[in-house]
C-alpha cells in the first residue's frame, strides 16, 4: 500500500536512467559474491550449533530494549492520567482531537441530510461535469453498489472519513511540496521522514494517535491522514521540479517576485503531476481508513469486521466490493481531472446555466426525497451477494481444501521452519555482517552500512528474534511475489487480450482490503505462517506484475526487430535483449515487491504469522504502547534493509 | 425541530472548540444519541443489538454501536466518546485505572445476568477416543496428539484473540503441559481453524469461551482443571488453576450516570439470562441474520422481558 506511488515518482528515471544492458558476466560475479556469502553463512550456523550454541553466540540480549519500552509504557500511563489536566492537552491535542472528531459528525449529517437520492444526484452530476458521462456511470453504479449491497449509511461514514482526512492531507502535503520543491535542503531533511512514514505498519501508529487525540474519528482521520500525506508531498515536490528552468528564468528575469513566479508559473505548470498526487492520496486514503476501523472509525471497514467475526466470507466480500468500487471511482474521478480528458466540452457562455441547473435539480431531489422521508437506502431493497460467494468458497474448500493444506505442511517443513531457525539460531553479530556484505555487494558501501545500523537498533530494540523470525517470512513471499510476478508480467506483455483482461483483476486486488482474503487462506492453508505468506502474495504481486509488463513493453521495437533478423529464438529474445533492457523496471518490481509484502506482515499476524506483526496486534489490543511500537519499529528497520539491498547501485531518484 | 436541535448541539460543540481549555469529552454528540461499545464477538453483538433495538424502536432514542476491543473500550469511555459497555469480562486492572479510585470516568454497572466461562476445549470425538483427555494428567499425556508442523515436536495450543484475558501461558508452565500456544491472531481464524479441524476429524486444543454461537455448531468438551481460587493467577508466569467463573457487568461513563437520563436508567436495569443471549447469537451467527433483524425477532417474542427494563413512567418520545 504504502509505496504504491512510488513508481509515478521513481519509474520513469529508473527506466530511462539505465544505460543499455550490462554485460552478463559482472552481474553473476556479483551473485557469486553473494552466493559465497550465503554458504559461508551457513557453514558458520552449524559450526555455532555444533559447539552448543554459547551465550557469545546467541540472539541479542534484550536488556536495553526491555528498558525502552517500560519507559514507553511510563509515558502511556502518564497521558492516559492527565489527558484532561495537562495543559498540552487541555491547548493542544484536544482541540485537533475534538475538531477533527466533531468535523466527521458534521459531515456524515450533511450526507444524511441530502439524502441518498441527493447524494448520488450530486455525486453524478459532479462526475459527469468533471470527467465525463463515461466516469459519471461509472459513479452511478458504484452508489449503486452502495444501495443494493444494503451498505449505504456505512458507505456514507467512510466518505466523510475520506473527506476529512484527505482534506487535512492536501492541506499540510502540498504546501510541504512545494517547499520540497523549491528547497533542496527541506527535501533532503523531510525524505526520510515520508520514508518512515510509508514503511511504518499502519497498526503500529494506531495506538499513539489513539492516546494523543481519542479514539474514534479524530485518530482516524489523524491516522488515515498521516497514511496518506507522502505521495501528496512527494509527487507535488516532483511537479514543482519538473518545471523547465526556462519559463522559471524568464519570468525572474522579468522581475517577478518568488510568489508571482509560483503562483503565475510553477504552480499552473505542476498542476497536472500535483492532481497526480491527489489522486494518489485519495487511494490511500481509501485502503487506510478500512484499518482505520480497528480503533472505532466504522463505516465500510467496520461492515468487512462485523462479518469477519461470523466467519462469513460472502458478507466481507460484500463489504470488500464497495470499497473496491469506492476507490475506482475516486480513482477515475482524480484521475479525469488531471488529464482533462473526456470532460464534455461546454461553451463558457453555458457554464453558469448548467451549474444553475445542477444546483436546481439538486434542491428539488433533495427536498421531494426528504419530504418523502427518504434517507439512507432502506435495507429491504438490497440484492445479497453473499449466499453466492459463500456456496462458491464452500465447494472450492472442498475440492482442493485437502491438497492446499498438505502444501501448506509441506511449505512450512522445508522452507519456512529451516529459514526460521538459521536466522533465529545464528549469533546476532554473524547476521549483522551478513545483512552488511550481502547490501555492500548489491548496493554499495553506503548501503551496507544502512543495513548494519538498521539490524544493530532491531537488536537494541529488544525484539531480535521476533525480527528474524519476520524476516525469514519476508524473504519467502517477496521470493514467490516476484517469481510469480516476473513470470505473469511478461506473459502479460506478450499478449494483448491477455493484459486486458487481467487489468481489472489486478485493481480489485490493489483495492480490496487484505482482510477480505485472510479468512479463505486460513480455510485452505490452515493457521499460520502459511496463509499469512498467501495473502502478502496476492496483495504484493499486482504491482509487480504490472511493473514487469510496463519494462518488457518499453524495450524499443527497432531492438527488437534487429535481435529476431539476427536469428534469435524467442526465449533468447526474452533473455537477451528483453529483461536485461527492462533492468531498472525489473530492479523496481523486485523492491517495490519486497516493500509491499513487508507492510502485510501486520496483516499476517491475524492469522497466526505470529512474531513482529503479533506484538504490533497484541500492543494495540492490550494498551501495551511500548510492545506494539518497538515492534513496529523494528518492521521499519527491516524495510530499510531490504529496500537499500534491492535499490541497486545506482539508487533511482524519488 | 429535533433535527435543529442537534444541528445546534454540534455548532455549539465546534464554539466551544474555539473557547479555551478543551476536554476530550467535549466532542460533538447528540444529546440523544446513546453510544454503545460493540466488542468482537457475537454474544456482545447480541445483548448490544437487543439494547439498541429497544431503545431506538420503543424508546425513540438513536444509537450508534461502535466496535472497538475491550481496552480500547475503557479508554473510550475515559475520553467520553461513549456511554456503557454491555458486557464486561473482569479486568479489574481498567477498573482500577479509570474507576472512582482512579480517573473517576467510569462506574460499575453491576451485573447483566450473563455467566461467562473461559477454559481450554477439545471436540467431543476427541473425547470419545481418549475419555480421560478432559483431566489434566490425561491431557498430559497426549499432547503429542496436537503436534502440528507448525509447533514441531510439541502439542498446538491454539490461542484465542489478541485482546482476550489470558493465563495459559501460566497453566502450561504450572501444569508442565509439553504444549506450545499458537496464536490465531484473530477469532475468526481461529473459529476457521477449529471448523476445519472438526470437519476432518483432527485434533485440535484451544482457547475458548461461553456463552458463544459457535458451541451451539459444534460439540465441543472443555478440559478440567483445578477449581480458580481468589489470588492463583495473581503470578501469570505460573497459574496452577482453572480460568475464573465470570458474572458479566456493564461499565457505565460516570457522565452519563450523572445525567440520569431515562436511557441509562433503562440501561441499568437491563440484565437477561445466557440462554436469552445464546438465542439471539445464533440467529446472527448460524442463521445468518442480519443483527438487527435478529434483535427484533426476539424482542417481538419476549415482551414480558424486556418491558420490565424500561424505567417507570417513561413516556417514549414521539
Amino acid at each position: 500500500m504504502a509505496a504504491l506511488t512510488r513508481p509515478a515518482t521513481g519509474g520513469s528515471g529508473g527506466v530511462g536512467g539505465a544505460s543499455g544492458p550490462r554485460q552478463p558476466h559482472v552481474l553473476s560475479n556479483r551473485w557469486l559474491q553473494a552466493l559465497a556469502v550465503i554458504v559461508v553463512f551457513v557453514a558458520g550456523y552449524f559450526l555455532f550449533r555444533r559447539l552448543g550454541s554459547p551465550s557469545w553466540a546467541g540472539p541479542f540480549p534484550t536488556g536495553i530494549g526491555d528498558e525502552f519500552m517500560a519507559w514507553l509504557d511510563g509515558v502511556y500511563a502518564w497521558i492516559v492520567e492527565n489527558r484532561n489536566t495537562s495543559p498540552l492537552f487541555l491547548y493542544g491535542f484536544n482541540y485537533v482531537s475534538v475538531g477533527l472528531g466533531s468535523a466527521v459528525v458534521l459531515i456524515n449529517r450533511i450526507l444524511d441530510m441530502l439524502t441518498w437520492s441527493g447524494v448520488t444526484v450530486i455525486g453524478v452530476l459532479g462526475a459527469w461535469r468533471v470527467a465525463g458521462w463515461r466516469v459519471a456511470l461509472l459513479v452511478l453504479a458504484t452508489f449503486a453498489v452502495f444501495a443494493l449491497t444494503g451498505l449505504w449509511n456505512e458507505s456514507m461514514t467512510t466518505l466523510a472519513l475520506i473527506i476529512t482526512s484527505v482534506s487535512i492531507a492536501l492541506l499540510i502535503g502540498i504546501p510541504l511540496g512545494i517547499l520540497a520543491g523549491r528547497s533542496d535542503v527541506f527535501y533532503r531533511v523531510i525524505r526520510p521522514v515520508l520514508d518512515f512514514m510509508q514503511i511504518m505498519p499502519a497498526f503500529a501508529y494506531l495506538l499513539p494517535f489513539v492516546l494523543l487525540f481519542g479514539i474514534a474519528n479524530p485518530a482516524a482521520a489523524v491516522v488515515t491522514a498521516v497514511y496518506a500525506i507522502p505521495p501528496a508531498v512527494r509527487i507535488t515536490a516532483l511537479g514543482i521540479r519538473e518545471v523547465p528552468k526556462g519559463a522559471v528564468e524568464a519570468t525572474t528575469s522579468l522581475g517577478s517576485t518568488p510568489w508571482q513566479i509560483l503562483t503565475k508559473v510553477q504552480l499552473p505548470m505542476a498542476k497536472r503531476t500535483i492532481l497526480l498526487g491527489v489522486n494518489q492520496t485519495i487511494m490511500l486514503a481509501v485502503s487506510m481508513v478500512v484499518i482505520a476501523s480497528v480503533i472505532g472509525a466504522g463505516g465500510l471497514g467496520d461492515a468487512i469486521y462485523q462479518a469477519l467475526a461470523k466467519v462469513n466470507v460472502g458478507e466481507a466480500f460484500q463489504a470488500g466490493l464497495a470499497i473496491v468500487m469506492l476507490a475506482i471511482a475516486m480513482d477515475r474521478v482524480t484521475g479525469a481531472v488531471g488529464h482533462g480528458a473526456h470532460t464534455p466540452n461546454i461553451a463558457p457562455r453555458f457554464q453558469l446555466p448548467i451549474l444553475g441547473a445542477g444546483l436546481i435539480v439538486v434542491i428539488v431531489v433533495v427536498t421531494a426525497a426528504r419530504a418523502m422521508g427518504v434517507r439512507g437506502w432502506p435495507r429491504d431493497l438490497s440484492v445479497d451477494l453473499s449466499a453466492p460467494v459463500n456456496a462458491f468458497y464452500e465447494a472450492l474448500q472442498d475440492g482442493i481444501g485437502t491438497y492446499t493444506a498438505a502444501l501448506s505442511e509441506w511449505t512450512l517443513t522445508w522452507v519456512l521452519s529451516p529459514l526460521s531457525n538459521l536466522l533465529t539460531g545464528s549469533p546476532w553479530w554473524f547476521v549483522l555482517i551478513v545483512a552488511a556484505a550481502l547490501a555492500w555487494i548489491f548496493s554499495g558501501w553506503r548501503a551496507g552500512l544502512v543495513s548494519a545500523a538498521s539490524f544493530l537498533v532491531i537488536g537494541l530494540l529488544g525484539v531480535w528474534v521476533n525480527a528474524m523470525d519476520t524476516l525469514s517470512q519476508v524473504l519467502v513471499a517477496a521470493l514467490v511475489t516476484i517469481v510469480l510476478g516476473v513470470v505473469v508480467g511478461v506473459l502479460m506483455s506478450r499478449s494483448d487480450v491477455f493484459a486486458t483482461i487481467l487489468r481489472p483483476i489486478l485493481d480489485a486486488m490493489q483495492t480490496l482490503p487484505p482482510f477480505v482474503y485472510l479468512i479463505p487462506a486460513v480455510a485452505f492453508f490452515t493457521i499460520g505462517r502459511v496463509p499469512a505468506l498467501v495473502a502478502a502474495v496476492v496483495f504484493a504481486l499486482p504491482a509487480v506484475i504490472r511493473l514487469v509488463n510496463d519494462g518488457v513493453r518499453g524495450v524499443p521495437a527497432g531492438t527488437k526487430e534487429a535481435a529476431l533478423s539476427q536469428g534469435s529464438t524467442r526465449w533468447q529474445l526474452l533473455s537477451k535483449v528483453e529483461l536485461p533492457m527492462a533492468r531498472g523496471s525489473l530492479l523496481l518490481a523486485v523492491n517495490q515487491g519486497i516493500i509491499l509484502v513487508l507492510s502485510m506482515v501486520v496483516m499476517g499476524a491475524l492469522v497466526g504469522a505470529g512474531s513482529l506483526g503479533f506484538d504490533v496486534v497484541f500492543g494495540l489490543a492490550q494498551n501495551e504502547l511500548g510492545l506494539g511500537l518497538a515492534s513496529g519499529l523494528a518492521i521499519v528497520c527491516l524495510g530499510l534493509f531490504l529496500d537499500r539491498l534491492t535499490q541497486g547501485r545506482r539508487a533511482p531518484r524519488a | 425541530m429535533r433535527k435543529g436541535a442537534r444541528l445546534l448541539a454540534v455548532g455549539l460543540a465546534l464554539a466551544m472548540v474555539s473557547s479555551c481549555a478543551v476536554r476530550t469529552d467535549q466532542i460533538a454528540r447528540d444529546p440523544n444519541t446513546v453510544r454503545i461499545a460493540l466488542n468482537g464477538w457475537v454474544g456482545y453483538e447480541a445483548s448490544a443489538e437487543v439494547l439498541a433495538y429497544v431503545l431506538r424502536e420503543e424508546m425513540g432514542y438513536e444509537v450508534q454501536l461502535m466496535r472497538v476491543d475491550e481496552q480500547p473500550s475503557w479508554q473510550a469511555l475515559d475520553q467520553g466518546v461513549l456511554d456503557v459497555i454491555v458486557e464486561n469480562w473482569g479486568h479489574e486492572e481498567l477498573m482500577e485505572l479509570y474507576g472512582p479510585e482512579g480517573n473517576g470516568t467510569v462506574v460499575d454497572g453491576g451485573p447483566n445476568g450473563n455467566e461467562g466461562v473461559i477454559g481450554w476445549y477439545v471436540p467431543a470425538y476427541m473425547e470419545e477416543e481418549y475419555p480421560e483427555i478432559t483431566t489434566v494428567e490425561g491431557l498430559k499425556e497426549h499432547t503429542d496428539l496436537f503436534r502440528t508442523a507448525e509447533t514441531g515436536d510439541k502439542g498446538e495450543f491454539l490461542g484465542g484473540a489478541p485482546g482476550f484475558v489470558t493465563q495459559d501461558q501460566g497453566m502450561i508452565n504450572a501444569f508442565d503441559l509439553d504444549l506450545e500456544i499458537v496464536y490465531a491472531g484473530s477469532e475468526a481464524s481461529q473459529i476457521t481453524e477449529v471448523r476445519r479441524r472438526y470437519a476432518n476429524e483432527e485434533p485440535v486444543l484451544f482457547y475458548f469461551y461461553d456463552p458463544q454461537w459457535l458451541q451451539e455448531e459444534l460439540d465441543l468438551v472443555r478440559v478440567d482443571f483445578p477449581d480458580y481460587e481468589e489470588g492463583c493467577a495473581d503470578d501469570l508466569s505460573s497459574v496452577p488453576c482453572d480460568y475464573p467463573a465470570y458474572e458479566l457487568n456493564k461499565i457505565f461513563r460516570a457522565g452519563f450516570v450523572e445525567t440520569g437520563d431515562p436511557a441509562y436508567q433503562f440501561l441499568d436495569n437491563w440484565t437477561w439470562t445466557n440462554a436469552d443471549q445464546n438465542q439471539v447469537a445464533q440467529m446472527i451467527a448460524d442463521q445468518g441474520m442480519d443483527p438487527t433483524d435478529a434483535a427484533e425477532v426476539w424482542v417481538e417474542e419476549n415482551p414480558d422481558v424486556w418491558r420490565s427494563w424500561i424505567p417507570e413512567g417513561f413516556e417514549p418520545l414521539s
